[in-house]
């Protein structure tokens, strides 16, 4: 078990005029290796529930352990935790600061105090997996980029370090669909290939259903659903609708298919999969 | 990162109240008034009499006192500071010595005078930003700077920068707070290190924000510029200030009583 979340609860200003309890009662565990979207509408404390991942909030009741170590105990090394667990923020353009985009993915291996050798051999690495060419890019400013670029910049800056777990926290947010493709397409490949655990906050379904292979539905500050997309989708349709998350379009066009007394199976996640489904149960199936 | 949070400065309470309902440029004058007589004051009494006041307003005013009172806690340092400056050095009648430290009955008068001057004046102010809400403050410092424009002052366009800055006040320790946790993320170190080091490491942070904070002032600029906004000459006001009655009663008991207080002790 990699990380392990124990009955977390948290209020953002405790004792203030403006105390609010964003975290209910949180339970979790995630295994090394698996691919993760935590999905949710606006305000429901995505955002707050992944800063205790790394140790950056500390719950107000509840123990989180990574890797067998109690976060909050004295003493814990968060920084070690820090670096086993990569966390991608929203906008993380917004966090540039370097002068050249060398100098910037060599932020997080300089500070872990590595010889220069070793910085580049991970600067190269990290630009290559995700697809900005070394060559044409460690000299530039990363603010002369492009929003997608800089993302990608902002991403590699995290990837230098190496991190066995990688959290991002709506990555897609504000990119248009090539761009939104491209850095989700990095993610997956960062996943299949490289075999990083990786956690994607997202608040689009489509985009989250047919990436991941694992689901956790959150709602006012607790998870409610928790399961495959495939099995979520099956079982859990109406709930997603009552909280206003919605199913993806052709979930729900299998969903209204079946309401018509069609016996489909609903757990689907994309257009080819829903395909392959009707023209399964089509009584005279057409040749193409 | 917690100390961001827990600046109560300029942080607006609203109730339905005497005190909140008063008319700002009242509520300024008033606060002037003690002010002023705070300075005048020499002995205990006045004190006493004028932190009434003050204590009564906060009752009036609805606000819990907590948060009056947690105005007081960033300055604490402060008025605990010249009170042992003048505790220690001021010449006079010894009451207390511990080696060559000694603690005389003219130090001990002075720095409680000083000490209580300095509550006064957090608790009065701190009342006045709880009590009465950015806009409205700053529509207030507008009228009364107005007053000034013969000579020259830029009334409008001063109160206008103010509404802004007090306005981006909280986006902008939020946005520390986010950019700090990001960096933390990536590696960055803020709290260990020599001095020089520290302030090295927040490069990280300052670069960011400024970033941000000049894109967002491009992006208000032109967001004004799109309203047809132009300055100060001949905008009218939506919310027109009125002077009513109970303004007026309360501002005559404040002079009355800083005057008094002022004159008397
Ligand atoms: N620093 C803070 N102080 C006080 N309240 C906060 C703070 N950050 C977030 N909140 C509140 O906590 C709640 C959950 O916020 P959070 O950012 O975790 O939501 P989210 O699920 O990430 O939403 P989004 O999809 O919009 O990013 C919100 O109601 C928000 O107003
Ligand atoms: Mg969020």
């Amino acid at each position: 078990m990699f990380i392990h979340l124990e009955n977390i609860c948290f209020t953002y200003s405790l004792g203030m005029p403006f105390e609010t309890e964003v975290l209910k009662n949180i339970n979790l565990e995630i295994d090394e290796g698996e691919f993760i979207g935590l999905i949710g509408n606006t305000g429901c404390g995505k955002t707050t529930l992944i800063q205790h991942f790394n140790g950056l909030l500390a719950p107000t009741s509840g123990k989180i352990y990574v890797e067998g170590v109690d976060l909050n105990k004295k003493g814990a090394n968060l920084k070690l935790v820090r670096q086993k667990i990569g966390l991608v923020f929203q906008y993380p353009e917004n966090q540039l600061f370097e002068e050249t985009i060398y100098q910037e993915v060599a932020f997080g291996p300089r500070k872990l105090g590595l010889p220069e050798g070793k910085i580049e051999k991970r600067v190269k690495e990290a630009l290559k997996m995700v697809d900005l060419d070394y060559n044409l890019y460690v000299e530039r400013s990363p603010f002369s980029l492009s929003g997608g670029e800089m993302r990608r910049v902002a991403l590699a800056s995290i990837l230098s370090i190496r991190p066995k777990m990688l959290i991002l926290d709506e990555p897609t947010a504000n990119l248009d669909p090539q761009g939104r493709d491209n850095i989700l397409s990095e993610i997956k490949k960062i996943h299949y290939n490289f075999g990083m655990t990786v956690v994607l906050v997202s608040h689009n379904m489509e985009e989250v259903a047919e990436t991941v292979k694992r689901l956790l539905v959150m709602h006012r500050g607790e998870i409610i659903i928790d399961g495959t997309p495939q099995e979520i989708f099956e079982k859990h349709a109406n709930d997603l609708v009552k909280v206003g998350l919605g199913l993806p379009q052709v979930t729900e066009c299998m969903h209204k298919l079946k309401a018509k007394g069609k016996d489909v199976y609903t757990g689907v996640l994309t257009v080819d999969d829903a395909e392959r489904e009707v023209l399964k149960k089509m009584k005279k199936p057409i040749k193409r | 990162m917690r100390i961001l949070r827990n600046i109560s400065f300029g942080q607006y309470i609203p109730r339905d109240s005497l005190i909140h309902n008063l008319d700002p440029r009242i509520k300024i004058l008033s606060c002037l008034a003690i002010i002023v007589s705070l300075f005048l004051i020499t002995k205990f009494s006045g004190y006493l009499i004028l932190g009434s006041f003050v204590l009564i307003s906060i009752i009036i005013s609805k606000v819990h006192p907590k948060f009056v009172f947690r105005g007081l806690r960033p300055l604490l340092f402060i008025i605990i500071f010249t009170l042992i400056i003048h505790l220690f050095m001021t010449e006079g009648e010894v009451i207390y010595q511990l080696g060559f430290l000694k603690i005389t009955r003219e130090g001990l008068v002075k720095g409680l005078l000083i000490s209580f001057r300095l509550f006064i004046l957090i608790l009065t102010t701190s009342l006045l930003t709880l009590a009465t809400s950015p806009i409205s403050l700053t529509d207030g410092i507008e009228r009364l700077l107005s007053v000034f424009k013969f000579i020259g002052m830029p009334a409008h366009e001063i109160a206008m920068m103010m509404t802004i800055a007090l306005r981006f006040i909280p986006t902008l320790l939020e946005e520390t707070e986010k950019i700090m946790k990001a960096q933390i993320s990536r590696g960055a170190d803020f709290e260990s290190g020599n001095i020089f080091n520290r302030a090295k490491n927040l490069i990280p942070i300052l670069i960011p924000l400024f970033v941000n904070a000049f894109r967002r002032a491009d992006e208000l600029a032109i967001a004004m510029e799109a309203k047809c906004y132009r300055g100060g000459e001949g905008r009218t006001h939506y919310r027109e200030l009125k002077i009513k009655k109970t303004d007026i009663l309360t501002f005559a008991l404040t002079i009355v009583t800083t005057v008094t207080v002022s004159v008397m002790f």
